[in-house]
């Protein structure tokens, strides 16, 4: 399994990290552009690293994974999500953010993160242009 | 139980606790403050961590009942439309707010004189501006002076933030209409200033600022009321507040986090627990009963947004958020719209790639994920800011909060339970709002637009549950927050407000602070202690 070397057998066992990769799979498919779970690793290492930022998500997502039932199309993740919504919920916040936190994932989309700039520089020529046009216009209070 | 005495007990060390504690210390007053949450440090807050959208949906999510920190007490919302939000710490609520600073406009102030609706209050604009210029200076507000909403111009001590691209944007949409728009004022610096540090438009200041740049009351006032001699107890939960057989305040009993019990005895108690805290507070100690008021008029400010998606990149991740641009446009009342009062703007960007991972809209569950996951990012992220619509909201009796029955924080005390469901009028002003602002998004060039009628965790701004006035049989304080039965018990938060605005608060919580405990501190001499 991919990124099966770094995982972390306390937080889910191999039979829930096989599951969590076929739903991952189905659910985050990469395409020409975007590089899919698969091809992230999502299920190993970087599932880990949410859970143990936020650990309340183990227990609904392995609840979730234990649930019977194929996992070979969207359609069936839906049968799935409809009798264990939390389950679903926690699923959708790991791979999300397991996704989203990734740095090829971040470099595809061209998101820097929430990167520190520079605010000295106020308001541009054309920001104050603009508002020229609502300082020529009436208030909008109405006269007391 | 172990007791400690000061000339003033302060309940909660928020922005109106952190504005009595500091000016009744520069008076020389003895000052015990109860504050039951914690110290949060800068280098706490995730923004600069590539997990800021994870912690957002727990560790620093506004809700308690979310985040269930040992320090946050439940709250039963099941009967409630909106979920009321707050942090318990020191600064408060401020320390994951979005900053958004604005005064409430002239109008809020005479609402029934104006508009034949809820109460005027004791006070006029003109009254609190210069509390507003006190406050705006210690807490550091970056904006422009000279909004055309305001009489005064609305000043700010620094500058303006950057527009960026998503204020330019914003600002095209609407000037082709000809509506009213002005760059956002904000809690937060543009410069360093004093203790605090300059904006890195981080874009995260509704999780924490993790650059010690926003303007809280855990940098702008507490430093120095602590050097005062402000003794500032925390995890320190107040269960009661005391009073002696002639029914003055005698002080507050307090419980630590081992489940111990204290009593800090004071000449006068402060309550600043803010609107559903303070009723809360109040209706344990079974005091300020005469009106009946404590704990109704519960006004929470319903709010809806229209997203707009560009087909160009406008960088909608970059901060501040923090208002971008504001606008009172459709702020004045106009009774042909169908309802009475209004609504304020903010342009807000749009946050991170999460923001667009959809699923919540109500279709199945697993819509958003699949090729439509990446299609969605693809679109949006980036490319999209959102119109925030703050509609005023009315008071009415029957919203209130009452001690739960069956629900109880950790220390067995009764949990708050909400009563409250949004007006008509509410829900006309927002569907009229939100159909403008979607307006204003095509007009800016929007490709696409989706409209949350009502977002749910929305409860920031609580207000209106110990009400003030003159008379004491329709109103539970005066204008300087002086319970009228308990002269020397004194609510200094959003609790005394007659009417909600359509403003984010926190500026005017801050000002009738600092208007009311000036007063205090002026009339001392005057007050009677407990026996």
């Amino acid at each position: 399994m991919t990124g099966r070397a770094m995982a972390d057998d306390t937080l889910l066992s191999d039979a829930e990290r096989a599951r969590l990769a076929a739903l991952a799979a189905l659910m985050i498919p990469g395409d020409e552009l975007m590089p899919g779970a698969a091809a992230l690793a999502l299920h190993g290492t970087p599932v880990d690293t949410v859970l143990r930022i936020d650990p309340t998500r183990i227990r609904p997502l392995r609840g979730f994974l234990a649930l019977p039932g194929a996992v070979s199309s969207l359609a069936e993740v839906e049968a799935l999500a409809q009798r264990d919504p939390d389950g679903f919920a926690a699923l959708g916040v790991v791979l999300a953010n397991a996704c989203f936190m990734h740095p090829d994932t971040r470099a595809a989309i061209g998101y820097p993160g929430q990167e520190a700039r520079d605010s000295s520089a106020g308001l541009s020529d054309a920001d104050l242009a603009l508002l020229a046009e609502v300082q020529a216009r009436p208030g909008p209070a109405r006269d007391l | 139980m172990a007791d400690t005495r000061s000339d003033v007990v302060i309940v909660g060390a928020g922005p109106s606790g952190a504005v009595a504690a500091l000016e009744l210390a520069r008076a020389g007053m003895s000052v015990t403050v109860l504050e039951q949450g914690g110290w949060v440090a800068a280098e706490e807050f995730d923004g600069a961590r590539p997990e800021w959208e994870l912690t957002q949906l727990k560790k620093w999510h506004p809700n308690p009942n979310i985040r269930g920190r040992p320090e946050d007490y439940p709250v039963d919302a099941s009967g409630s439309d909106v979920n009321p939000l707050m942090f318990a710490g020191v600064g408060g609520a401020a320390l994951i707010f979005g900053a958004h600073w604005v005064r409430f406009m002239p109008s809020d102030f005479r609402v029934r004189s104006l508009d034949g609706v809820a109460d005027d209050w004791p006070f006029t604009y003109d009254d609190l501006a210069p509390f507003y210029a006190y406050v705006e200076e210690a807490v550091g507000v970056s904006g422009l002076s000279g909004n055309p909403a305001y009489p005064d111009g609305a000043p700010c001590p620094l500058p303006p933030l950057p527009m960026g691209k998503v204020g330019r944007k914003a600002a095209e949409g609407m000037n082709a209409l000809g509506w009213h728009w002005w760059p956002g004022s904000n809690a937060i610096p543009s410069r360093a200033y004093r203790g605090l540090q300059p904006c890195v438009l981080r874009g995260t200041c509704g999780t924490g600022c993790s650059d010690g740049a926003k303007g809280t009351p855990d940098r702008t006032h507490w430093p120095e009321a602590l050097r005062l001699g402000v003794r500032l107890l925390t995890g320190a939960r107040v269960a009661d507040v005391e009073t002696d057989a002639q029914g003055r305040a005698s002080g507050a009993v307090w419980i630590d986090r081992a489940g111990a019990r204290h009593r800090a005895r004071g000449d006068v108690v402060i309550v600043c627990a803010n609107g559903i805290g303070t009723p809360r507070l109040l209706l344990m100690s079974g005091l300020a009963g005469r009106s009946g008021l404590v704990g109704r008029r519960l006004m929470m400010h319903p709010y809806a947004g229209v997203m707009g998606t560009f087909d160009e990149d406008l960088e909608s991740w970059v901060g501040p958020a923090g208002q971008i641009l504001v606008s009172m446009q459709f702020y004045e009342t106009d009774a042909s719209r169908g309802f009475l009062r209004g609504a304020k703007w903010n342009a807000m960007p749009a946050g991170g790639p999460q923001s667009f991972r959809a699923g919540y809209t109500g279709g199945t569950l697993t819509e958003g994920w699949g090729p439509a996951l990446h299609d969605s990012v693809r679109r949006k992220f980036g490319r999209s800011f959102e119109w925030g619509i703050i509609g005023e909201d009315l008071p009415d009796p029957a919203n209130r909060i009452v001690l739960s029955d069956h629900l109880t924080d950790s220390d067995g005390l009764p949990a708050p339970e909400i009563r409250y469901t949004m007006s008509d009028n509410t829900h006309r002003m927002l569907a009229f709002h939100t159909a403008r602002a979607v307006e204003a998004m095509e007009a800016a060039g929007a490709i696409a637009t989706e409209v949350t009628p009502l977002i749910r965790d929305c409860g920031w701004h609580l207000m209106g549950t110990a009400v003030m006035g003159s008379d004491p049989e329709t109103s539970v304080v005066d204008e300087f927050g002086r319970v009228h039965d308990v002269p020397n018990l004194l609510v200094m938060d959003g609790s005394t407000f007659p009417t909600s605005s359509g403003m984010n608060p926190t500026a005017t919580i801050m000002a009738v602070a600092a208007r009311s405990v000036l007063d205090l501190i002026e009339r001392r001499g005057e007050i009677a202690p407990a026996a």
